[in-house]
């Protein structure tokens, strides 16, 4: 198993936010995380970036259990995410945005940096084309010199992803990258989230835009206070009768 | 002398005294915006930094008499290790009260003063130039050698702050962590170390200022005190936490200060340079260079 969320618990005093929860996500597949505000979907990811600490259960990737290690271990262990409310280095350009990413791999030390120009014109350079690259991947390259806090709020959602995309992840976890997004960028983004699908890279997709989700993801799994109450494609979920009842009770209170 | 002479000896000297300033001011705001603490024992690091160099030069240790430059690396080094003792104290406190930690600060000043005042004595001493002390006659204005040294060698340091900053990776890396340390951390970068960075280049900054001012001032434990409330005072004005708010922040404060002694009195120097920033900060709160960068506090 590539990726496996093993029963997980995470309980905030009283509160419990993610009870018992079991998922398996295999190689290169887009996994959607849906349910009802409060189901637990950003608290799952906050536990796999690092963020947070299982309560209970435990997370393996490639073999490897990665629960409990600190957020930047995770990041070299190969996952990279995005903010429900966006955290770019505002103030930096999204060039900028994106070799700090890519910094952290890098081999020009603190004194080669000063004595040594030509290796870091090199270093540089080879980073700079790679986040071009990446950019050009999201439809954003030619806002690259601009700062990122500039941008129309629907690029700078991918300029994000972009970021993420420059630590080189295995899995890339999105969280809410819809939100805001008016139908043609969201049409825009479901085109990204293919393009980025056909690199190789696993995507595991928190989103309301119940659209997107059905049209992007492979497999859904939907979450409900915390618990995990349905798996399945987007055919198999739209007919199950457990998930409707989430859904439309939640909307018959309202 | 001409009027236009006059009023371009009193600018020279009001850049001269800016740029110590914007050095002391640079210290504040690196510290500020990458641990988010007003490090209010910046002025006793200015005064420990000059203590570092100069008695390297004048002979007081063991009677080495050491060239001024020499004395000078000495003293910027011996403060950029300051620089990462004070993050190792610093690390516990920025999670505090903003409060405790102002008085902490402050607590930290008096205690290096007072060292300084046990180890040396409360009596100050003048320091030999070791440029001439005869000024340069540039087109009418009198120039003293080593206020033009300090005037150079500050704005070459202000500048290479600047590129490293900007330029560089480990700058980036450094702006990275001051925006959002929770996200840099998870790109990698050794939040800790980049702020022990901050704090030591800060450190050096104030060190520079101290040393190179050192023959035109007078060196004692408390030299630091007056120098340290208006680094603080440059770095508000510019926008605390910016490098080139710092910057620009220090300079103006020295210019207006300079011309308040010259062109009205100068028993009214301080009111009239406070006054100006008051009414600066009342129009533009962020300071003349408000940047986006610094959420915190």
């Amino acid at each position: 198993m590539f990726l496996e969320i093993d029963h997980l618990t995470m309980q905030f005093g009283g509160l419990i936010a993610v009870n018992d929860v079991s998922i398996n996500i295999e190689k290169g597949e887009i996994h959607g995380l849906i349910g009802p505000n409060g189901s637990g979907k950003t608290t799952i990811f906050n536990v796999l970036s690092g963020y947070y600490k299982p309560s209970g259960g435990k997370i393996i990737f490639e073999g490897r259990q990665i629960s409990g290690l600190s957020a930047h271990q995770i990041t070299a262990a190969g996952f990279a995410r995005t903010f429900q409310n966006m955290r770019l280095f505002k103030s930096m350009t999204v060039m900028e945005n994106l070799l700090v990413a890519m910094g952290y791999r890098a081999k020009v030390g603190l004194w080669q940096e000063i004595f040594n120009p030509v290796a870091v014109h090199r270093e540089e350079q080879r980073f700079t084309e790679k986040a071009l690259e990446l950019l050009d991947l999201l439809e954003v390259a030619e806002f690259a010199n601009e700062l990122a806090i500039s941008l129309p709020y629907g690029h700078q959602r991918r300029v994000e992803i972009a970021r993420a995309m420059a630590t080189d992840p295995k899995v890339i976890l999105l969280d809410e990258p819809a939100a805001g997004l008016n139908e043609i960028e969201t049409e825009e983004l479901r085109k990204i989230l293919t393009n980025i699908h056909e690199r190789g890279i696993t995507i595991l997709l928190v989103e309301h835009d119940i659209k997107l989700v059905m049209e992007a993801c492979e497999i859904i799994t939907v979450l409900d206070y915390g618990k995990k109450i349905a798996e399945g494609t987007a055919v198999a979920i739209r007919k199950d009768p457990v998930v409707i009842e989430a859904y439309l009770g939640k909307e018959g209170n309202q | 002398m001409s009027v236009t002479s006059i009023f371009f000896q009193t600018l020279i000297g009001g850049i001269g005294i800016g740029s110590l300033y914007a050095l002391v001011a640079l210290g504040y705001s690196m510290t500020f915006r990458s641990m988010g603490l007003v490090n209010f024992a910046q002025g006793s690091i200015y005064m420990v930094g000059t203590y570092f160099g100069i008695i390297w030069y004048q002979g007081m240790v063991m009677n080495l008499h050491v060239p001024y430059a020499v004395a000078f690396l000495i003293g910027l080094l011996c403060n950029a290790l300051l620089g990462i003792v004070l993050e190792r104290i610093f690390r516990p406190l920025a999670k505090l009260d903003l409060m405790l930690m102002l008085l902490a600060t402050i607590g930290l000043g008096f205690i290096l003063d007072n060292l300084f005042t046990i180890i040396f004595g409360a009596t100050g001493f003048a320091v030999d130039s070791p440029l001439p002390n005869t000024p340069w006659n540039i087109f009418g204005v009198r120039v003293l050698p080593q206020m033009a040294l300090l005037i150079g060698v500050s704005f070459a340091l202000m500048i290479g702050n600047q590129l490293f900053l900007s330029k560089t990776k480990w700058g980036r890396a450094m702006r990275a962590s001051a925006m959002d340390f929770e996200i840099a951390r998870a790109m990698g970068i050794p939040t800790n170390r980049m702020n022990a960075l901050a704090l030591s280049i800060g450190c050096m900054m104030s060190a520079a200022a101290g040393i190179l001012a050192a023959p035109i001032v007078y060196v004692s434990p408390s030299m630091g005190v007056a120098v340290g409330l208006k680094g603080f005072a440059a770095a508000i004005l510019g926008g605390l936490g910016s490098v080139p708010g710092a910057i620009a922040g220090g300079l103006v404060y020295g210019v207006l200060e300079a011309l308040s002694a010259g062109y009205i009195s100068s028993t009214w120097t301080q009111a009239i340079a406070y006054i100006v920033m008051v009414v600066v900060l009342m129009v533009k709160p962020s300071g003349i260079v408000g940047e986006i960068t610094v959420e915190k506090v």
